[in-house]
C-alpha cells in the first residue's frame, strides 16, 4: 500500500464549490497516491461526481485547492494539458457516434497533441487491443453493446496518455458481464501505474477494484478506508445506513 | 487618287460647318440626364418596349427610339434598365434611372409625386376575343371579368366605374391584376376573362401576333388615358427641358419615322412570331428557347443567384445558431429580433427595400457598383439567414451535451468540438430541411426580375411578351428549374450517404444506451 504522504498524485485541500445557494462540495480535502485506485461513493446528490469533474476542471472549483502530480489547478491552468494528464470515462460512453471505433481513438491524439495520423491510429490500435476491442476498430459505435462501447471510450481516454483516469459510473448502464469486463480493464491499469478515481453505485465493483473506498454525503468526506474496513466497520452511523440500504437491494 | 483632295475639303468645310451649327442644335442637357440618360423600362409592351430577339438585353419599340434621340440631341450616352413595372417608379424616385418611359399614359394622379412629359397621344381600348359583340358603354361590361396589368392605374380607372354600377344596383365589374401584359391577354384567350383593357398601339401591335384572334369592343373616352409620358422627378427646369425636346424632335420630323416604324410597320424580328399556328405546341419555338444563349444565362443567373445566397446565409447563420444555443445577452436578442424581422418581412418587400429604399438614406447605393445581382445577392442572403438560423439552431440543439461534454474531457479545445464533433453531426439534421429552403431559394430568386435581374422567369417573361407562344417559354423555363432541382436533389442522396454511421441506429437500437 502507497504511503499517503511520499509524493502524492492528488491532493486536496479544502475543496468548496457550490450551485448557486447550493453547497455540492464543503471543504472537501484528502489525497491519493502514486498508483492509488480510489472508488467514491455515496447516496445521490451527495457530490462524488463534481468531485472527480473538479480534478480535470470540466466543473472549477470555487474555493480550495488542487495540486496534481505538483502542478496547482485553478483558472491559469492550460486547459488542454490539464486533460492530457486527467483522462475521463463517462456513464453513457459518450463516443463520436459519426466515426468509427479507431477514428474514435485516433481523433484526440491527431487534434490535440497534433499527432500524424498513421501514428494516431497505431497508438489507437495498440490502446483498443488492450481493452481487447481491436478486432471492432472498422465499426461504428452505434453497431457495438454497451460494455463494448465503454471499453473504447476507455481505450479513448488512454490514447491520450494520462497519468490519471476518472471514472464516473462508469458501469452504470451496463450489465453484470460486461462489469466484470471494465473492472478486469481497470484493474490492469492500475497494475501499469495508473492512478484511478471511481465514482460508483455498486458495491461489488467498489470491493473489487479499490484500495480505498471515500464515503461521500452532503459534499463531506465522512468516511475514508482500505474496502475491507469500509465494508465491515463503517465507522459512522451514516456509512452504516448507506451500507444496509445497498444490501437489502 | 484624283478625287482626294476635293473629298478632303468637302470633309473640313462639313466640319466647319458642324462647328458652327453645334450650339444651336445641342441643347443642354437636364439635370437628370447630366452626364448620360440613364432609362428605366419595362420591356413587355410592345411596340412601345419590348426585346425585339432572342437576346434579352436588346430593347427595341418606341420608347427605346425616343430615348436614344433624346441622348442623341442632348448629346449623353443612354443606358437602359429593365426591370418589372412594379419597380419602375420606386427606381425612379431612389435615383436609379434618370426617366421612365415604358408606355405609361399620363395621369394626374401620378404627377403628385412626379413630372410628366407626353409624348405620344394614345387611347384606351377594350379588347375582347373575336367575334365578341361591341358594347356600347362600360357599364355594359357590369358583372364581366375584365384582365388588367397590375402596377397600371387602369384597375382603379375601372373601380370608378364600380362605384357608378354599384349606385345603379348593378353588380360590379370583376377585376383581375396580372403581373405583365401578355399575361393579361392570355387570360381573354384562354377564356378566363371576358375582356382586357390596353392601349390601342399596343393592341395594334398584338393584333398582328395574335392573327386576328381578338377584337376591340368598346373605347372608352377617359380624358386621362390620351397620352403616353416620360416620367421625371419633379423638377420644373428639368420638366420645361424635356417638353422642348420632345417638341424639337417632333419638329425637326424625327418622330414620325419612329412611329411609322412601329405602329404601322412592325419590326422585322416581332414578325417572327406571327407566323406560329394558331394553336398547339410548337416544338421548334419551345427547342430554340431550351437551346437558346438567352435561357442559358437566365438559368446560370438564377443557379448562381441561389448558390450563392444560400451559402452566404449559411456562412451567416453558423455562428449566428452559436450564440442563440448560448447563454442569454444582448446578441441573442439582437439576432432573435433579426430572426424574427426577416421571417415576417416578404422577401419581394425586401428586395423593393434595399434596391430602391436604400440609396434614399445611403446615396452611395446608387452607384454603378451596386448591380441588381449584387443588390439580390445581399436581399435574399440576409433573408435566407433568418431562416438558416432556425434550422441550425435546432440541428445544433439536437446534438447530446455529453458529445461536448467529450471532446472536452479529451482537450479539445472549443472550436476544435465544434469542428470534429458537433459540426458533422449537426450537418445530418440540418440538411434535408437546408436542401428544402435552397429549392425554395432557387424559385425566390424570380422576385428579383423586380429589382431587373434577368433571371429564368424574367427572361421567359419578356420572350413570352414578344411571341405569344406562352406555353412553349413556359415549358422551357421549367425544364430549367426541374433540371437545377434535380440536381440538387441527386447531391443531397450522395451526402447523406455519408450518414451511414446513423442508418443503422435503427437496425441496432437496443445497442444504444
Amino acid at each position: 500500500m502507497p504511503q499517503p504522504d511520499a509524493d502524492p498524485m492528488i491532493e486536496v485541500r479544502n475543496l468548496q464549490k457550490s450551485y448557486g445557494d447550493f453547497a455540492v462540495l464543503r471543504n472537501v480535502s484528502f489525497t491519493v497516491a502514486r498508483g492509488e485506485k480510489i472508488v467514491i461513493l455515496g447516496p445521490s446528490g451527495s457530490g462524488k461526481s463534481t468531485l472527480i469533474r473538479c480534478f480535470n476542471r470540466i466543473e472549477p472549483h470555487d474555493a480550495g485547492e488542487i495540486v496534481i502530480d505538483g502542478e496547482r489547478i485553478d483558472q491559469t491552468t492550460e486547459l488542454t494539458r490539464l486533460r492530457c494528464m486527467v483522462g475521463m470515462v463517462f456513464q453513457n460512453y459518450n463516443l463520436f457516434p459519426h466515426l468509427s471505433v479507431l477514428e474514435n481513438c485516433a481523433l484526440p491524439p491527431r487534434v490535440v497533441k497534433k499527432a500524424g495520423r498513421e501514428a494516431a491510429e497505431d497508438l489507437a490500435m495498440n490502446f483498443l487491443q488492450r481493452v481487447n476491442i481491436a478486432d471492432q476498430a472498422r465499426k461504428y459505435p452505434i453497431q457495438l453493446s454497451g460494455g463494448q462501447q465503454q471499453r473504447v471510450a476507455i481505450a479513448r481516454a488512454l490514447c491520450m496518455q494520462p497519468s490519471v483516469m476518472l471514472f464516473d459510473e462508469p458501469t452504470a448502464a451496463l450489465d453484470p458481464e460486461a462489469v466484470s469486463g471494465v473492472a478486469d480493464i481497470m484493474a490492469s491499469l492500475s497494475a501499469d501505474g495508473m492512478t484511478t478515481l471511481c465514482v460508483t453505485h455498486e458495491m461489488g465493483f467498489a470491493r473489487r477494484i479499490a484500495d480505498r473506498i471515500i464515503f461521500m454525503d452532503q459534499g463531506r468526506i465522512l468516511e475514508s478506508a482500505p474496502p475491507e474496513e469500509f465494508f465491515t466497520r463503517p465507522r459512522t452511523d451514516r456509512a452504516r445506513d448507506f451500507l444496509s440500504q445497498m444490501i437489502r437491494y | 487618287m484624283p478625287g482626294a483632295p476635293l473629298v478632303r475639303i468637302f470633309l473640313c468645310v462639313c466640319m466647319l460647318l458642324g462647328l458652327l451649327a453645334a450650339p444651336g442644335a445641342r441643347a443642354q442637357a437636364p439635370s437628370f440626364a447630366a452626364g448620360g440618360l440613364t432609362v428605366c423600362t419595362n420591356p413587355t409592351l410592345p411596340p412601345m418596349t419590348f426585346v425585339n430577339g432572342s437576346d434579352s438585353s436588346d430593347l427595341a419599340g418606341v420608347d427605346i427610339d425616343v430615348s436614344r434621340r433624346l441622348g442623341t440631341y442632348w448629346h449623353v450616352p443612354v443606358t437602359f434598365v429593365s426591370m418589372d413595372f412594379v419597380g419602375l417608379f420606386p427606381s425612379l424616385e431612389a435615383g436609379r434611372c434618370g426617366m421612365v418611359i415604358s408606355g405609361v399614359v399620363r395621369q394626374p394622379a401620378r404627377e403628385v409625386k412626379f413630372d410628366a412629359v407626353p409624348y405620344q397621344p394614345t387611347s384606351l381600348v377594350v379588347v375582347a376575343r373575336a367575334g365578341t359583340a361591341p358594347v356600347t358603354s362600360m357599364a355594359d361590361l357590369s358583372g364581366k371579368v375584365l384582365a388588367v396589368e397590375s402596377g397600371t392605374s387602369y384597375a382603379a380607372r375601372i373601380a370608378q366605374e364600380n362605384v357608378a354600377l354599384a349606385a345603379a344596383g348593378r353588380p360590379a365589374i370583376e377585376i383581375q391584376q396580372y403581373p405583365t401584359e401578355d399575361q393579361v391577354v392570355q387570360q381573354v384567350l384562354i377564356g378566363r376573362a371576358f375582356a382586357f383593357v390596353s392601349q390601342d398601339v399596343e393592341l395594334a401591335f398584338r393584333q398582328t401576333q395574335l392573327n386576328g384572334k381578338v377584337s376591340v369592343i368598346f373605347q372608352p373616352d377617359y380624358p386621362e388615358y390620351r397620352n403616353f409620358a416620360i416620367y421625371i422627378r419633379k423638377d420644373a427646369r428639368d420638366r420645361a427641358a424635356l417638353a422642348g425636346a420632345i417638341a424639337a424632335l417632333h419638329d425637326s420630323g424625327q418622330m414620325a419615322p419612329i412611329l411609322q416604324r412601329w405602329r404601322l410597320v412592325p419590326g422585322g424580328g416581332a414578325q417572327e412570331g406571327t407566323a406560329k399556328a394558331a394553336s398547339g405546341f410548337n416544338w421548334r419555338t419551345f427547342a430554340s428557347a431550351l437551346v437558346s444563349p438567352a435561357f442559358a444565362r437566365a438559368a446560370a443567373i438564377t443557379l448562381a443567384m441561389a448558390v450563392l445566397s444560400h451559402m452566404t446565409a449559411i456562412a451567416l447563420a453558423i455562428p449566428m445558431a452559436m450564440v442563440m444555443n448560448g447563454r442569454d445577452g444582448l446578441l441573442k436578442s439582437a439576432i432573435r429580433a433579426y430572426v424574427a424581422l426577416f421571417r415576417a418581412a416578404p422577401t419581394l418587400l425586401q428586395l423593393l427595400f434595399v434596391w430602391n429604399a436604400l440609396p434614399q438614406f445611403l446615396p452611395v447605393f446608387r452607384e454603378a457598383w451596386f448591380t441588381p445581382f449584387l443588390a439580390a445577392w445581399i436581399s435574399l442572403s440576409i433573408n435566407e439567414a433568418a431562416y438558416q438560423v432556425e434550422i441550425n439552431r435546432a440541428a445544433l440543439q439536437a446534438i447530446d451535451p455529453g458529445q461536448a461534454l467529450a471532446g472536452d474531457a479529451l482537450g479539445m479545445t472549443r472550436m476544435q468540438v465544434y469542428r470534429h464533433v458537433i459540426f458533422p453531426q449537426a450537418l445530418r439534421i440540418a440538411l434535408p430541411p437546408t436542401i428544402n429552403e435552397f429549392i425554395s431559394l432557387i424559385k425566390t430568386t424570380s422576385l428579383a426580375s423586380v429589382i431587373s435581374l434577368q433571371e429564368l422567369l424574367a427572361v421567359t417573361q419578356i420572350n413570352v411578351a414578344r411571341t405569344f407562344e406562352f406555353t412553349e417559354y413556359y415549358a422551357a423555363a421549367l425544364i430549367y428549374y426541374l433540371l437545377i432541382v434535380f440536381f440538387f436533389l441527386w447531391v443531397q442522396k450522395r451526402i447523406e450517404r455519408r450518414f451511414a454511421w446513423a442508418d443503422r441506429l435503427k437496425a441496432t437500437s437496443h445497442a444504444a444506451a
